[in-house]
């Protein structure tokens, strides 16, 4: 190798983090090594290993020359801290201006002890993780027992008072600001249940076939019926309905969330939602008439914990829309937003996957 | 005549201000605290309305929609499910298991009320 060349193949070499050496293709002398192989190989002395014949092992007293040819791979031992370790060095050929010379890179060989052990921690971790996962699971489960509790005491509370016609309206207006925080908390507990599932990484989406206007009916059922304001939910369906593939509970979770959203921060109209089926797409759009969103906040809508600057006074955590659009993204669809402020909110999901088209 | 109604919760917390609930809303109401003791006071009681937890000791509110459903004296009974798993999977299976409504924890006794009398209706 020519001076100036040997200067710019060793720049190369010492950017590399594993032992590297070139060694001559006829009669496999050692012309480069970078400082990892000298360190690992001679204990950092070059003069032992640049310039000299490839040696089965290094350190010892008689050294032995590498039998040729160059296997496409080869070990050579090295004792580290006392320890005998393995490196697995592989070899490619390397041409520079027509000559050709062997690069062999080498890996330290994980003894068996040692992947037992980083298989162990790692296995130890992944429980730890379901351990947190099932915590988290449990106590926002157990946490609605006394919830319920405490909101069937206050129904009792209200309905006892005014049997006895003694329930006045700041009576009234307490037991309802009581429920309104327990309905929150359980919102919580909701959410903090799904970002811990998601942490776990407990959340990959089951993909099934599902009818996205039968969730949205179910829920409309189960939480936004028999309201204190007697508002209720609109849905209306267009086109012709076709199952998609999604995972039904991400979904729930999708619709529960920004259906709460509609109502949550509008007090006057009735929120709606509609579900377009196109021929290649679904667009589902949520549409409420409330105080809308800044355009300053838009950019930094389903960042976790970000709340809009106009939500003064209304309960949230800041973590809905954050996972709203993970669960829509992990079900390959898209999520966007147009909004004014105090005309209302509109946000479109689109889905293009089918059950029947693959 | 007042409807009876069975309310099978392991609570006492919840079922006790639940029974004053139902009785004030002139129900006439009988309690168990687990599904086998509610599957015996059924049988003697024949309730006009079942009304049961999901998550209970001995038997759990999924296997005693089983046995309702498959018990000839006790299959025609309504039962309105609590659950306080909001899992969109579970409120699907006990529905598919023949659950007459469910309403889930924690609930304002207005929505359980509107289910319970939206079944009083269907019957009539």
């Amino acid at each position: 190798m020519k001076p100036n060349q040997s200067i710019r193949v060793s720049h190369m070499l010492r950017g590399i983090e594993d032992p590297v050496l070139i060694i001559s293709s006829d009669k496999l002398i050692v012309l480069n090594a970078n400082r990892k192989a000298i360190d690992t190989l001679t204990n950092g002395k070059a003069s032992q290993l640049r310039g000299l014949p490839l040696q089965t092992a290094y350190g010892n007293e008689r050294p032995e020359a590498f039998p040729k040819p160059l296997p496409t791979a080869f070990m050579l031992p090295v004792s580290q801290n006392g320890d005998i370790a393995l490196i697995n060095f592989r070899v490619s050929p390397l041409k520079i201006e027509g000559k050709k010379y062997w690069l062999a890179i080498g890996r330290k060989v994980e003894q068996e002890e040692e992947l037992q052990k980083r298989l162990q921690d790692l296995e130890q971790e992944k429980s730890l993780q379901q351990m947190k996962v099932q915590f988290m699971s449990m106590t926002s489960h157990e946490f609605r027992t006394p919830l319920t509790a405490i909101s069937s005491a206050m129904d009792l509370l209200e309905a006892r008072l005014e049997l006895d016609g003694q329930l006045s309206s700041f009576h009234r207006l307490q037991l309802r600001k009581m429920a309104d925080e327990i309905f929150q908390l359980n919102s919580m507990l909701d959410e903090v249940l799904t970002l811990s599932r998601m942490a776990g990484n407990n959340w990959e989406p089951d993909r099934r076939p599902v009818a996205p206007e039968q969730i949205i009916e179910a829920l409309r059922y189960q939480y936004f019926s028999q309201r204190k304001d007697e508002r209720s939910l609109l849905l209306s369906v267009e086109g012709e309905p076709r199952p998609v593939l999604a995972d039904r509970d991400q979904l729930a979770k999708v619709f529960t969330n920004l259906i709460s959203n509609a109502f949550k921060y509008s007090t006057q109209k009735n929120p709606s939602v509609k579900l377009l089926y196109k021929k290649k797409k679904l667009v589902i759009t949520f549409r409420d008439h409330g105080i809308g969103i800044p355009e300053s906040d838009l950019p930094h809508l389903f960042t976790s914990f970000y709340r809009g600057s106009n939500v003064d006074g209304i309960e949230g955590t800041g973590l809905g829309l954050s996972i709203v659009k993970t669960f829509v993204e992990s079900n390959r669809g898209t999520i966007s937003v147009s909004s004014g402020v105090n005309e209302g909110t509109t946000f479109t999901l689109v889905f293009e996957d089918f059950a029947d088209a693959i | 005549m007042n409807n009876t109604i069975l309310l099978i919760e392991d609570k006492p917390g919840l079922s006790e201000a639940l029974r004053s609930l139902l009785e004030l809303h002139q129900y006439t109401v009988a309690v168990a605290s687990n599904g086998e003791e509610g599957i015996r006071t059924a049988r003697a009681l024949l309730p006009d309305l079942v009304i049961s937890d999901i998550y209970m000791p001995v038997l759990n509110g999924l296997d005693l929609l089983d046995t309702f459903r498959h018990d000839p004296v006790l299959h025609d009974i309504p039962v309105v499910m609590l659950t306080a798993r909001s899992e969109y999977d579970d409120v699907r299976m006990a529905m598919e298991k023949g659950a007459a409504g469910y309403v889930t924890k924690p609930f304002l006794f207005k929505n359980l009320h509107a289910v319970i009398q939206g079944i009083f209706e269907k019957q009539l």
